[in-house]
């Protein structure tokens, strides 16, 4: 195939974006080092958090530690507002409150997003919901999972360059095998005999955690046409992701830009079609105010996901 | 020789027994959990509850059989956060009934598509007056959902108060749904946006 001449721009405006990701990331690892001891977001204020119990999920053994405050607000805010004496433990009484009450994002862009909500709502239940109900009714459940594995199994690099910067090497080396046997044993990867038969599980690990271990902070909360609730911090980690995706380089190199959309819009809807939907309406119905149902649900599970 | 003998072989029995125990003899709180499930399964799976007519019953049959390890009194209390202690006693017991009626309209009606899911238990963390079980879904695709369930001790024992589903917590999520409404608005309009809902 012949490389045009503009393509060589784009290909290293990519390389660029790698190399200022990667600035960022360290830039902000430095600084963090240096200044505040604030990590993730503001400490959140509010004086009802004394009454959740916190549960410290940090130690990998899987110990609980239930840090329950029984006393009066005023005795615990006092504690909050001394001045950050960084001492051991002033920070892990910070990190346990950042837990029991997730720092609601800042959003500054409400309005904005709520308008962006509403349009991705809508075109959720008039656009994709009667599109994969029928996909649904088309092709049975067994073939949606096998497309899904094989999906899951070629975006491998996604997972395991992001064990690495992660510096977790174990899921990595685990990610590798999984990647091995599901290529051959598994057919190209549609069924998934490394987690049935040899019990490895996948590691779902994004750009996105990958900055936030690098102490990048969550930014603003961001509300993307069809792509859904982000931070700007998430928004960098998908583009990072999709850079390390081959998938995006497949299309890139071998597809016109309608056959690589469709290509992704195929494995989302696909994806959708297996139990995104309901994860998303047993959200936003039961909910009083959806936008910030959804929005609350999004930063919790970021910070599950981070933690991990 | 004998005696020596006699002695090691009670020193391992004792240990297995020691390693065995917490294996067999589940905490309380998990154990209180599972009953309840295994209760709702039950029913989910009896025959003669199956069917499209019969929704209602069923529904009726797992809210009697469910609801009373959920401290829904305490989850509305933990909900509406820093404004519950400015309520008056009947707009506290206005709003549990409110928040109860929520949490059966949204999550009774999941079960409905029940298709032979299971939940085990991953772990469990107790002291004396709170405790976390951490469960799993597995649902028949095989995807694992986690579902940690936090109880605290009560007088009529150990109670659900909150429920945490892949790292969501639910109390927490109404909280900021509430919290965001009374920011702008009274209470008053907020309980006005949840009857809304009801209906």
């Amino acid at each position: 195939m012949g490389i045009k001449k503009g393509e060589k721009h784009v290909r290293s405006s990519v390389l660029l974006m790698f190399v200022f990701v990667f600035t960022i990331c360290v830039c902000k690892a430095s600084v963090q080092a240096e200044s505040s001891p604030a990590s993730e977001g503001q400490p959140a204020e509010t004086p009802q958090e004394e009454k959740t119990p916190v549960i410290n999920k940090a130690n990998e053994d899987g110990e609980l530690k239930h840090t329950v405050s029984t006393g009066q607000s005023d005795n615990t805010r006092e504690e909050d507002t001394t001045p950050a004496d960084t001492t051991q433990e002033d920070e892990e009484l910070q990190n346990d409150d950042v837990e029991s009450e997730p720092p609601l994002v800042k959003d500054p862009l409400q309005p904005y997003n709520r308008a962006i909500f509403t349009f991705n709502d809508k075109a959720y239940h008039y656009f994709i919901k009667p599109i994969y109900t029928g996909y649904n009714s088309m092709i049975p459940e067994k073939a949606r999972v096998s497309v899904r594995n094989f999906f899951t199994n070629i975006k491998m690099p996604v997972r395991f360059f992001n064990c690495i910067f992660q510096g977790n090497m174990k899921d990595a080396g685990t990610e590798l095998a999984r990647f091995a046997i599901n290529s051959t044993v598994g057919i190209a990867g549609f069924f998934d005999p490394a987690k049935s038969k040899f019990h490895l599980e996948k590691h779902e690990r994004d750009f996105g955690q990958t900055l936030a271990k690098h102490k990048m902070n969550s930014g603003i909360y961001i509300v993307w046409p069809f792509l859904g609730p982000s931070t700007v911090r998430d928004t960098v980690g998908l583009a990072g992701d999709a850079a390390l995706n081959p998938l995006s380089w497949i299309s890139y190199f071998f597809l016109t830009p309608i056959e690589g959309f469709g290509n992704y819009a195929y494995d989302t809807v696909n994806d959708v079609s297996i139990d995104k939907g309901q994860t998303y309406e047993s959200i936003t119905k039961p909910a009083i105010d959806p936008y910030i149902a959804l929005q609350d649900a999004y930063v919790q599970n970021r910070i599950k996901k981070i933690k991990e | 020789m004998n005696y020596r003998k006699i002695t090691s072989a009670l020193g391992i029995g004792i240990l297995t027994l020691a390693v065995i125990s917490p294996l067999l003899w589940a905490g309380e709180p998990g154990k209180l959990l599972m009953e309840t499930i295994d209760k709702g399964f039950a029913i989910l799976k009896d025959p003669s509850l199956k069917g499209e007519e019969k929704v209602q019953e069923r529904r009726q049959m797992l809210w009697k059989g469910i609801s009373p390890i959920f401290n829904f009194d305490e989850m509305s209390k933990r909900a509406l956060g820093q404004h519950w202690k400015n309520r008056t006693p009947e707009e506290k017991k206005e709003f549990v009934e409110l928040f109860t009626t929520i949490m059966k309209d949204a999550y009774i009606g999941k079960t409905d598509t029940y298709s032979g899911e299971k939940v085990v238990i991953v772990s469990e963390m107790q002291d004396k007056k709170y405790a976390t079980v951490q469960t799993k879904i597995i649902t028949n695709k095989g995807t694992e959902i986690s579902v940690n369930y936090n109880m605290s001790n009560n007088p009529g024992g150990w109670k659900i108060y909150d429920v945490i589903i892949e790292g969501v917590s639910l109390v927490n999520n109404y909280r900021s749904q509430f919290n965001n409404i009374l920011i702008k608005s009274s209470y008053k309009e907020l309980v006005q946006k949840i009857k809304e809902k009801k209906s």
